[in-house]
């Protein structure tokens, strides 16, 4: 049974010990001084030789867990069963579940573990290494998640905070959760709905943890026990992982319809359906992405794109390009927009958040060969081939910057951001489409890849070959 | 940011730091930051105008200050510090000074014309900086006194 320490007990305790934290001592004295407000504290542990945290809020009780009872048939992260007081509740091992070593007690030894009280779900029981002690910290202090934190999900983390010298990730429990649990009857199906609705209010780039299971595709593995299910969410969770790929309304379509062809490609080929390395995700998402991505766009397509262009040429037009990576389908847009308009004040935004990518942008040189005829014009030979002229050069502007950050452009005409959209968080992409509109013009132009669409009725379909665009409904319309 | 920017930044922020320093400089990972900042301590803000608008911070606590102004002190066969006193602050204003006039000087170079306002310098506990609607690129060193951290938030004038 458990030795159980009452929170209450625990949280009196920190009282002091944040006290203590804040005298101004120590060689890294700015450092610990800036623990000013004590608002957020957490119960810390540590899992695999890291420090983790858990909101403290979430935490029914501190328990040595021991005797548990196995359950046959379920997940290998579930340890059993527990008779908590009276309440039998499930048993997780977060090491298993985030696949970190498990340090081998002796068998009957009792286990740290965590009781956690989450909104809806019954008490839950996770196991971790060791349970370290509760600190408190300035809710101010906590950082956004980096992706070097690889071996554990990203949105599995709400955010890290250093402390005294240690690097605390802050581990999102209501998500770690809502995956593993079974949703509540009632709750069933409106939770992919809930991904559909209009616009996003929250500020970009927050790191906010996500409401249970709206914005994830994980009410499907809960809604039946069919194995097809359950492989198409592991794949949707494993290309998160492996390509930064996020499933949502915005590529449903093309998932579900990929996800057939793949499953039976793999089977015809003898091979695993389930994706294992980034290599599998690759092959996966292989036709996902638009045609001439990562190159100038031939003549054909640029002429379709011409379609979406007004027809008058305008004094002034200006264009968002995110996610322009090396920038070769910029530079075929800016010649497609100095063709089409040749008076008209032209700028491109063109932002992409890979440095080492859109550093060479501005001074691309490639051979001619396989060079558009379009843009051929537009270039200048070089000593190492050909560089685009500076007329050309001029129009664009490179930027290095995170859409998910505030996004400082003007008004702008079009928007040409295909593929974007299906590599951030479901979260970010609510809330760049809400940003898309915000800064598009009365009646502008949003391209998105062509295996991507949008949900809602703010925008209106274009209809055109190979290129998915919408217009932005006006404001009276 | 403007890629062309951030190749100047972090080339004079290295050749100053180590020239003047003498000593290896270890390159951290650029990254971008929207959010408010905690400040390490002590900090020197020149402002930049002109096709652009922004603002460079150089960043370090006071311990690191101290180490660093003494060293560029005893390299000019001067007295070290022990506090940050006058001499200790104008030591590190003039070392921001130095780094940002040269990344200046480069982008100049590439036909981007920008002029510098005076160095300040901010010493405290608990300080924050935060730039609405602008995005911040941090450029981390770690050099033998500390930590030094390069905040570059410019963008284009809209």
């Amino acid at each position: 049974m458990a030795e159980k320490t009452s929170t209450t007990e625990m949280l009196r305790s920190t009282g002091t010990l944040a006290a203590e934290q804040r005298s101004p001592e120590g060689e890294d004295g700015g450092e610990a001084q800036r623990a000013d407000i004590v608002d957020f504290k957490m119960v810390t542990f540590s899992l695999g030789g890291k420090d983790y945290g858990i909101d403290i809020m979430k935490v029914k009780e501190i328990a040595k867990i021991k005797s548990y009872t196995y359950v046959p048939n379920t997940p290998h992260f579930v340890r059993g069963v527990y008779n908590l007081r009276g309440d039998i509740i499930s048993v997780l091992d977060l090491r298993r579940m985030f696949n970190l070593p498990v340090e081998e007690k002796e068998e009957g030894q009792p286990e740290d573990g965590l009781i956690l009280r989450l909104e809806e779900n019954l008490p839950f029981g996770v196991i971790v290494d060791r349970i370290d002690r509760v600190v408190g910290i300035s809710r101010e202090r906590i950082q956004p998640p980096h992706p070097i934190f690889a071996d554990i999900n990203l949105k599995y983390i709400s955010g890290v905070v250093e402390h005294e010298n240690r690097l605390y990730i802050i581990l999102d429990v209501d998500r770690i959760l809502a995956k593993e649990e079974e949703a509540p009857e009632a709750s069933r199906g409106t939770e992919i709905s809930a991904l559909a609705g209009g616009s996003g209010t929250e500020e970009p780039g927050e790191a906010r943890p996500a409401a249970t299971g709206a914005a994830q595709p994980s009410a499907r593995a809960s809604e039946t026990e069919d194995p097809e299910a359950l492989t198409f969410e592991f794949v949707s969770e494993t290309l998160a992982t492996f390509a930064g790929f996020y499933v949502s309304d915005v590529n449903k379509a093309w998932m579900e319809r990929r996800f057939g062809e793949w499953v039976r490609e793999r089977q015809e080929s003898g091979q695993d359906t389930q994706l294992s390395s980034a290599e599998d995700a690759a092959q996966y998402l292989r036709d996902f992405y638009s045609p001439h991505t990562g190159a100038f766009w031939p003549e054909a397509y640029g002429e379709e794109f011409r379609k979406l262009l007004p027809s008058d040429e305008p004094r002034g037009y200006t264009v968002w390009n995110p996610g322009c990576a090396k920038g070769f389908e910029t530079y075929s847009l800016a010649c497609i927009l100095r063709s089409q308009f040749p008076e008209a004040r032209l700028k491109i935004w063109a932002h992409d958040n890979d440095l080492l990518s859109v550093s060479t942008a501005p001074n691309l040189v490639v051979p001619l060969q396989g060079v558009p005829e379009l843009h051929r014009k537009h270039m200048v030979a070089g000593k190492n081939g050909y560089a685009f002229s500076q007329e050309i050069q001029d129009l664009i502007l490179f930027e290095y910057h995170d859409i998910t950050s505030t996004n400082a452009i003007p008004e702008v005409d079009l928007i040409v951001a295909r593929d974007v959209l299906s590599f951030l968080p479901v979260q970010q992409q609510q809330a760049l489409l809400s940003e898309f509109s915000e800064r598009l013009k009365e009646g502008g132009i949003l391209v998105i890849g062509k295996n991507e669409e949008l949900p809602g009725d703010e925008w209106k379909a274009v209809e055109l070959k190979d290129i998915r665009a919408y217009r932005l409904k006006d404001a009276g319309g | 940011m403007r890629v062309e920017y951030i190749n100047p930044f972090v080339e004079s922020a290295y050749g100053v730091i180590q020239e003047v320093l003498g000593a290896e400089v270890e390159r951290g990972e650029l990254y971008l930051k929207s959010t408010s900042m905690p400040v390490l301590g002590v900090a020197a803000i020149v402002g930049l105008a002109g096709d652009v608008e922004g603002r460079v911070l150089f960043d370090m606590s006071k311990e690191t200050a101290i180490q660093v102004a003494s060293q560029m002190l005893r390299s000019m066969g001067m007295e070290p510090i022990d506090e940050l006193n006058d001499m200790g602050r104008a030591t590190i204003t003039e070392l921001a000074n130095m780094i940002t006039g040269q990344a200046v000087t480069k982008l100049h170079d590439l036909g981007f014309k920008f002029d510098l306002s005076p160095p300040a310098i901010f010493t405290g506990d608990n300080m924050e900086v935060s730039d609405p609607g602008v995005e911040a690129l941090i450029v981390p060193m770690q050099i033998p006194q500390g930590k030094v951290e390069i905040n570059v938030a410019i963008r284009e004038r809209t």
